[in-house]
């Protein structure tokens, strides 16, 4: 559900996990992504304009590809970050957003991901999943409630039987509710339904 | 880690305590000292191995040797579950009533409504699960001894076909509803929906029975599947292959 997706491509897994244990740490809502081995990374398409990469200066070298082949594939990036060495070119740092050196300490680390992560959620917020039930599911939801049968709500609400199920089984995925007796509860908490009313309509 | 015969029976408790009530359902005391696990069982006539298939079972979701418990006689099995059942209707259904009955009394005695409808849905669970016991005791267990008797006579008489048409197996798997729906909503009414309650420790209380509760019925339902179902199968196949030839 998460619009975002760090890819994390290096080929020590070192340096992969303390990249993914400095996401988990910042706790932003994104997908994570490992690469190990430079012909996956350029031969998958990222669709997603969202995506980050971060990677390092050694993994691009293996990859033997020519510069312009290289800033063309980082293009696909919205945000890029790099690791290197102090002794990497200037050269390919240009072409990311951030540059983490090895021996950069954690604070530091964090910091420089924290900037690129914070900034790219507030211009591609992710979309909020949605829990609340529609004006159309909660008159589906009274009727259940007062004991109505699929058929029934369907000719009240001019819909077929068909229609009432998928309706049904969004509310019970989006509520957390499987039973007519727990909808039941909770319609009559939430005011869509009197207690008076379900035994005159179930008599 | 598996529980074997020659570990300690305390050891064993120590090391996972929901095993506890699955013990008294053997009719183990506490103050076993140091005995092991088979000590206990000899004690206690118990076949040490049927023991160690059930804990094992419970303790690890991912341990099961169906192979192993194929060979016991049906009636451990079915002892077994007679015995959980009881449990449940006679101790563990009222505990959590008792519960839920004083935590409307404290906190939702100003709100009828409600503690009218957290009354009816729990009687009706209460009854849905006696319902769903009582049809194992009278039709389940019946017809699995019937279909071990024939196929322990190793000539089943015709009777038995006629016997199995009525009812089989695959009834049983049909009929094998889901009792925990209803569970799994009230503890959802309760965690997201009911106004909190004034007594909180007696709220968590029945939130963390119901989730043991829920927990052990499907343990219970995995012992029926797995073993109890495969097993009476197997019988009835072998009974239609003799009588029908």
């Amino acid at each position: 559900m998460n619009s975002i997706t760090v890819v994390i491509a290096d080929r020590l897994q070192i340096t992969r996990l303390g990249i993914y244990s400095i996401l988990r740490q910042l706790d932003y809502p994104v997908n994570i992504r490992e690469i190990s081995r430079p012909e996956k990374l350029f031969g998958t398409p990222f669709k997603n304009p969202s995506n980050i990469l971060i990677t390092s200066v050694s993994f691009l070298v293996h990859a033997n590809k020519t510069v312009s082949g290289l800033l063309e594939f980082l293009m696909q990036f919205t945000c890029k970050i790099i690791i290197h060495d102090q002794e990497a070119s200037d050269g390919i740092i240009a072409a990311f957003n951030e540059a983490i050196e090895y021996n950069d300490p954690e604070k530091i680390i964090l910091r420089k991901i924290d900037r690129q992560l914070s900034f790219l959620l507030q211009t591609h917020p992710a979309p909020r999943e949605n829990y609340e039930i529609s004006e159309r599911e909660k008159e589906v939801l009274r009727l259940v409630a007062l004991g109505l049968t699929n058929k029934e709500i369907g000719e009240r609400l001019f819909i077929s039987s068909h229609t009432v199920i998928t309706h049904r089984k969004n509310i019970s995925a989006k509520l957390g509710i499987k039973t007519i007796a727990g909808l039941t509860v909770y319609a009559v908490i939430h005011k869509l339904i009197r207690i008076d009313d379900i035994h005159r309509d179930s008599s | 880690m598996q529980i074997t015969r020659s570990m300690k029976m305390a050891d064993m408790i120590h090391m996972n305590y929901l095993l506890l009530p699955i013990i008294s359902r053997f009719n183990i005391k506490l103050g076993c000292g140091d005995k092991s696990i088979d000590q206990v069982c000899k004690e206690n006539s118990i076949d040490v191995y049927f023991f160690l298939e059930i804990v094992n079972s419970f303790h690890d979701k991912n341990y099961f040797p169906k192979k192993q418990l194929q060979g016991f006689p049906l009636k451990l099995i079915v002892d077994y579950l007679r015995n959980s059942h009881e449990h449940y209707l006679h101790v563990k259904v009222p505990y959590i009533e008792d519960l839920i009955h004083q935590l409307l009394l404290d906190s939702y005695s100003g709100n009828t409504e409600l503690s009218t409808l957290i009354n009816k849905f729990f009687n009706d669970y209460k009854s849905e699960l006696e319902d769903h016991i009582n049809r194992e005791e009278i039709k389940v267990y019946p017809y699995v001894f019937a279909i071990e008797k024939a196929f322990r006579s190793k000539k089943p008489s015709p009777d038995i076909i006629e016997l199995t048409n009525k009812y089989s197996m695959d009834d049983f798997i049909h009929e094998h509803d889901n009792i925990e729906d209803k569970l799994f909503d009230l503890k959802n009414l309760i965690i997201k929906y009911i106004p909190p309650p004034e007594d909180i420790h007696l709220c968590n209380t029945i939130l963390i029975e119901l989730f043991r509760l829920e927990a052990d019925l499907n343990d219970h339902a995995r012992i029926e599947d797995k073993v109890l179902v495969p097993k009476v199968k197997f019988m009835e196949k072998w009974i239609y292959e003799h009588v029908l030839q």
